[in-house]
């Protein structure tokens, strides 16, 4: 597994305050939305709002929202394809 | 057997279309739009989103929605001789622009913020038409202003006022405008209602206000026939995608007018503009009528003006049916074909008898209004309300923790204050579905939980009735502190949603399914009362069981800045009560009863609360008890109006001064009525809070009077029957 991938996890625990899971719980394949953990079209936003601000990806478009956000490993992709500096993935707060 | 009629006798509306009818229907009818760039505030990061804003206000040294207010006030009061009995304003935004303002520049003088309280708006209302009654105000997200209209029409159906002057009234200001972006509902091109490439709303402002009156005037200009509420018990900020809590407003709107889908002439849609709204709404109409009448949303025209929308609406509704003028739903050129909708393209001119008119907002909370040309459909039929209010469940928060840790504190004459730690109230709540709520949400719900555990009751409770005097702290806060400190660039969502003050009403909907009315009131110091009474005025015989929640939470930064009763020395205090009410008779049990609430501290009010409570001695000495709220920031105020009771009632009764115990908060009422209830239900009262030292005194069978004195006056009675 990738670096990325691995702190999207802990950061989707720490901004969606998902007390009861662990990163090790997440399945980066599974459905993100309405899936097991509970996540919906807020939290999706409040995602939307870190991944623009720690790594300057702009999701601002509803059919682009919905492939991004179908798991994680696709929002990973979508991250590494767009970052504007993709030299410092984790750079964030 | 027929209830009151109640007659629309003026209207005042202020508008990004202009000020006053003739503008307005002068707008309608060329079809203009008002919405263009934001310009009311600068940005660090412009272009400016679209946005539609009112440009002929007058100065005023009050914020942008007081001042609002009190131009659509003046407007419907003109040609009036006399000031209505109350005043019953829908709002979400309060002086929070104001706020903004200061916050920005880093102002500590907590006077300054005198103007913040969303309880500010319509006592300034009051104020401007000498309104001595009560001063209600209606916080209920994008909906506020048809649920005050709503509010106004039950009480005065009901007898107990004749002239009230309700409406709604909001500003344009960073928290709606950032927040609203945030959650992608913004359409950059401007809304356009049902159309097939719509993007969101516009972010509006304005007011309006409706003279309501049982008394038939000369000219009345419209009936307004009937009111359905409901909560879609669904999602924090998404309706429900069949549109079910609109359909279920709009129906038990028809049937408390009497009417059917036949009679309605006209709908004045919601439509917001953004995808799920309008969608929904469509839904919900298909749904009702197989064939819909004309309608339309002005919002392409006026931008969303959230409190003010319901009550802008709702004169725009009687300019439809005086001026025959149905308004185009701008902005929209192609109809969405999935909507299956026909909005109007353009002006129409038309007679009708009866316009719907719908408001839907946050928290799945919908109000409907009808409008009819007068005294042509048949009047509403009356509701029984004879039964009392009879307590099925309560439960309290302080500091000392629930109902039973609070009791076992004030047995051994101990104060209550302070803050319970976050994961105490949280103990009970399921943790996945709390994990976005901060503190005034899990309150709300704790203290639901707690009163419906106590009511033995399997099924939740079909109504909400929520008072807070300042709503979401710690989420207003939050969103403000981010926007500031990333350059107004990355503000949480999460927290904007939160931060609308009926946020926690909404959640306790969606935790109990109750799908019914669910009104947020907010009156600083009174807001439980007012919740009460938001109760009291809807619930009939018929009616299923209702939460009544009072909450406030104390936040470190805010409630010093806010509240002028908390001192910045002293440690904060908060929590409040909670009960399951149902108007039914059920020997055995508690009841309450709300029996004053006066804004006014005018000379006679006094006499006027003794009249109210029992003009005769004997129902006077009743009372074991007499529970006084005094916030410390009117205590000589307070205890003059206490001492003026005392001597012409000449009762020789126990008096409590609850806030020394509870600590000082604007809910601290909520607490004190669930304590009334814990003392009529032993029997006896710890006298060591009276005097100390003093063992427990009895009630035997004697009632308990919960005074409320200082800036308003309001008495509750609790009694065992």
């Amino acid at each position: 597994m990738d670096a990325l991938t691995e702190k999207l996890k802990s950061r989707l625990i720490e901004i969606l305050n998902l007390t009861d899971v662990r990163p090790e719980d997440i399945d980066e394949n599974a459905q993100l939305v309405g899936g097991e953990l509970g996540i919906d079209s807020i939290d999706v936003l409040e995602m939307v709002v870190m991944v623009e601000k720690e790594y300057g990806v702009v999701i601002n478009n509803k059919d682009i929202g919905e492939k991004v956000f179908s798991t994680l490993a696709a929002l990973a992709d979508y991250i590494r394809a767009n970052s504007p500096d993709s030299s410092s993935p984790d750079a964030s707060s | 057997m027929s209830g009151k009629k109640v007659y629309i006798a003026g209207v005042g509306i202020i508008s990004p279309l202009g000020a006053g009818l003739a503008a307005t229907e002068q707008a309608l009818r060329e079809n203009s739009s008002a919405i263009c760039p934001l310009s009311l505030f600068s940005l660090q990061h412009p272009p400016p989103l679209p946005a539609a804003q009112v440009s002929d206000l007058p100065a005023s040294t009050l914020p942008r929605t007081h001042a609002l207010a009190i131009a659509a006030a003046l407007q419907a009061m003109q040609g009036c001789g006399q000031p209505p009995d109350a005043v019953i304003l829908g709002t979400t935004t309060g002086g929070i622009l104001t706020t903004e303002q200061l916050l920005t520049a880093e102002v500590h003088d907590p006077e300054k913020y005198c103007h913040h309280g969303l309880t500010t708006v319509a006592e300034a209302v009051a104020r401007q038409v000498h309104c001595r009654g009560r001063a209600l105000t209606v916080s209920t997200a994008c909906s506020s202003g048809a649920v005050a209209i709503s509010l106004a029409l039950k009480m005065l159906q009901a007898g107990k006022a004749e002239w009230i002057l309700a409406g709604g009234a909001d500003s344009l200001c960073h928290l709606t405008y950032f927040g609203f972006h945030s959650l992608q509902l913004v359409d950059p091109e401007g809304s356009r209602p049902f159309d097939k490439n719509r993007q969101g709303m516009s972010l509006g402002e304005g007011a309006a206000l409706l003279l309501l009156t049982t008394i038939r005037p000369k000219n009345p200009l419209a009936q307004l026939l009937g009111a359905g509420l409901s909560c879609d018990a669904y999602h924090p900020a998404a309706p429900h995608p069949e549109g079910r809590g609109a359909a279920k407003a709009m129906q038990a709107a028809l049937d408390d007018a009497g009417l059917t889908v036949r009679d309605i002439g006209y709908i004045s849609l919601h439509g917001t503009g953004t995808q799920d709204n309008d969608l929904a709404e469509a839904k919900a109409i298909r749904t009702l009528f197989p064939q819909p009448p004309p309608l339309s949303s002005i919002k392409g025209a006026t931008g969303h003006g959230l409190a003010a929308a319901g009550a802008i609406e709702a004169v725009v509704a009687t300019i439809a049916i005086t001026r025959e003028l149905l308004p185009a739903n701008s902005g929209c050129s192609q109809p969405d074909p999935e909507l299956q909708l026909s909005p109007l393209l353009h002006p129409v001119s038309q007679s009708l008898s009866a316009v719907l008119s719908n408001s839907f907002g946050f928290g799945g909370n919908n109000g409907c209004l009808i409008m009819a040309r007068p005294d042509t459909l048949v009047a509403p039929r009356i509701r029984s309300q004879s039964a009392p209010l009879s307590i099925l469940g309560s439960g309290c928060i302080s500091g000392a923790g629930n109902t039973h840790e609070s009791m076992a504190r004030l047995l051994q004459a101990q104060a209550i204050d302070g803050m319970l730690a976050l994961e105490t109230i949280s103990a009970k709540l399921p943790a996945g579905k709390v994990r976005r709520l901060k503190r005034f949400p899990r309150l709300a719900l704790a203290l639901a939980a707690a009163a419906f555990e106590d009511s033995g009751l399997e099924q939740g409770p079909e109504s909400v009735f929520m008072g807070s005097g300042w709503g979401a702290l710690s989420e207003t806060y939050d969103f403000l502190k981010k926007l500031r400190e990333t350059n107004e660039q990355f503000p949480s969502p999460t927290d904007f949603v939160g931060s609308v003050h009926n946020s926690a009403a909404g959640q306790v909907a969606i935790m109990y399914g109750a799908t019914g009315p669910n009104i947020t009131s907010s009156g600083g110091d009174y807001s439980f009362e007012q919740a009460l009474l938001a109760a009291d005025t809807l619930l009939d015989n018929n009616s299923a069981p209702a939460f009544v929640l009072g909450a406030d939470e104390g936040h470190a930064q805010f409630s010093p800045l806010f509240d002028p009763s908390i001192q910045t020395s002293s440690p904060l205090s908060d929590g409040g009560g909670g009960f399951c009410l149902q108007r039914k008779e059920l020997p055995g049990r508690c009841w309450v009863r709300v029996s004053f609430y006066r804004n006014s501290t005018a000379t006679g009010t006094i006499g006027a609360l003794i009249g109210e409570l029992g003009a005769a001695r004997t129902q006077l000495n009743d009372y074991g008890l007499i529970m006084a709220g005094i916030p410390a920031a009117a205590d000589q105020e307070g205890r003059q109006q206490l001492a003026e009771f005392i001597s012409k009632t000449a009762l020789a009764v126990p008096v409590l001064h609850y806030r020394q115990f509870t600590g000082q908060f604007a809910s601290a009422s909520a607490l004190a009525a669930v304590m009334a209830v814990q003392f009529l239900q032993r029997g006896e009262f710890p006298a060591g809070l009276v005097a100390a030292g003093s063992k427990g005194f009895s009630l035997s069978g004697k009632k308990i009077l919960v005074l409320g004195l200082g800036t308003a006056i309001t008495a509750m009675e609790f009694g065992c029957s």
